[in-house]
């Protein structure tokens, strides 16, 4: 692990802990609605101050804590033409199951590439600090992956090319 | 699998079991077969007339006209003597016919024969300009093969080479992309072994040798490529094997695009499911309901 990544993951952490203190709280403008304010931003005094932790330019979590819910997003590193097309699949591929995962939102946030709404339902229901944890794991793993990836493209790429050319003789 | 097969299979099935069936005496079956193969080829296995002892196998391609011009039907009669037909059926280009009744007996090498049918009529035009390169004779204008529809093929001869240009179009941005790697893996290739010819690609316009050529086309999604194939590759020795190899480059390289998306794909998918894991583990266990030793339901209060 590089240096510069516990320090990161570590201040994401923390936000998120101090961001996930979440309550039910009913619609203020229409009756009868429970609503992710975060979301629906009808009541100003209901949202706090949003967050950016970010590693380096491309590498950011932005965290928007309101009353009954947090908005996660993420920027993953995406140095070229291929880390951009394999993460934009792979986050394609987990919107479009984003009913089995619960708390991730179907499309992210402009300028990111996932996005996460955690509603005070969720941290009834599921442990808040094992929610965290996936949430981490999550960012150290799809960096993984997709370096993971690259590197098994390019070594297809080589092993076919230089199978195609050794049989000219 | 790294190799795509040069023969088509389903000729080789087929034709091995009519044949087996023939030479042991078994009542012939009709038969009518259409099948496709790479490049937009069509075959057709049917019965002339509905005479179950003969068998003709048809090849139509979009292209033959063009591989005409440069001796494809000769040298097809060379390969297949009397077994091709002088007219082809209605609709192909090439037929070849075979008497169940009269078959040799080293069948094998017919249906070798039979199933290089698409290699063969690419060969031809191989065969000339390689031929040209070997006598020395320049000037000899390009061929140009248009070998699918927005795809198109270059040979040229020169005195101490032969250049084979491809022309493809990538249907999908991400294909682009991923051809992009491929493609410089090929021109790195020569580092893995001496014998292999000299590739190169550019993505987006036409190499140099092709800038005065109306047809060639522009665009993010059309990719060049360059064989230079030295005498050492176009020598009656191991001039079939050139022909066997690069006549399927295309088909190769976007084999292996293919493969590798789908590779990736199937990555992707047990990446998510493994996500989904680590998810479900954030949601406590739904107890089940307790029971005393004696098979009586406990209650919590």
């Amino acid at each position: 692990m590089s240096a510069t990544l516990q320090p990161y993951l570590e201040a994401v952490r923390h936000t998120l802990e101090a961001a996930l203190c979440l309550e039910q709280f009913s619609s203020q403008v229409v009756e009868r609605h429970n609503k992710p304010e975060v979301e629906v931003q009808t009541s100003k005094e209901l949202l706090m101050t949003p967050v950016v932790v970010a590693r380096n330019k491309q590498e950011r979590v932005l965290i928007e804590p309101s009353v009954n819910s947090v908005r996660i997003s993420i920027a993953i590193k995406q140095s070229d033409e291929i880390e951009k097309i394999l993460c934009h699949k792979f986050t394609r591929f987990m919107c479009q199951r984003a009913d089995n995962f619960f708390v991730l939102r179907r499309k992210p946030l402009p300028g990111y590439d996932i996005s996460f709404l955690i509603t005070a339902s969720h941290t009834e229901a599921m442990f808040k600090h094992k929610l965290v944890d996936f949430l981490l794991h999550f960012m150290q793993e799809i960096d993984k992956e997709i370096s993971e990836m690259k590197l098994s493209l390019n070594a297809r790429a080589r092993v076919s090319a230089e199978e195609f050319l050794k049989r000219f003789n | 699998m790294i190799i795509l097969e040069q023969n088509n299979r389903i000729i080789v099935e087929l034709l091995e079991q009519k044949f087996a069936n023939a030479k042991e005496g078994g009542k012939p079956e009709s038969v009518n077969v259409t099948f496709a193969d790479f490049d937009g080829v069509l075959y057709k296995v049917s019965n002339p007339d509905g005479v179950k002892t003969r068998i003709i196998l048809s090849i139509s391609l979009k292209f033959y006209a063009e591989l005409q011009q440069h001796g494809a039907d000769d040298l097809l009669r060379k390969v297949y003597g009397q077994n091709m037909r002088a007219t082809p059926e209605p609709g192909f280009n090439v037929t070849l016919e075979y008497d169940l009744t009269a078959l040799p007996d080293n069948t094998l090498e017919l249906v070798q024969k039979a199933s290089a049918l698409k290699r063969n009529c690419f060969a031809s035009v191989f065969e000339k300009y390689f031929e040209f390169q070997e006598t020395g004779q320049e000037g000899h204008k390009r061929a140009v093969i248009n070998y699918r529809e927005d795809e198109t093929m270059y040979i040229e001869a020169k005195a101490d080479r032969v250049t084979v240009i491809f022309s493809t179009v990538f249907k999908d941005a991400d294909d682009v992309i991923i051809g992009k790697v491929f493609l410089q893996e090929f021109r790195e290739g020569r580092k893995a072994s001496q014998t292999a010819p000299a590739v190169l690609y550019s993505l987006g316009e036409p190499p140099l040798e092709l800038k005065d050529l109306p047809g060639a086309r522009v665009g993010d999604n059309v990719g060049y490529i360059t064989f230079v194939l030295f005498p050492r590759h176009t020598n009656k020795k191991t001039r079939d094997n050139t022909i066997d190899l690069i006549h399927s480059f295309r088909d190769y390289l976007h084999y292996h695009i293919k493969c590798s998306k789908v590779y990736l794909h199937t990555r992707m998918r047990a990446k998510t499911t493994d996500f989904l894991k680590v998810l479900n583990r954030a949601r406590p266990e739904v107890k089940g309901e307790k029971k005393t030793f004696h098979g009586k339901t406990f209650q919590t209060q």
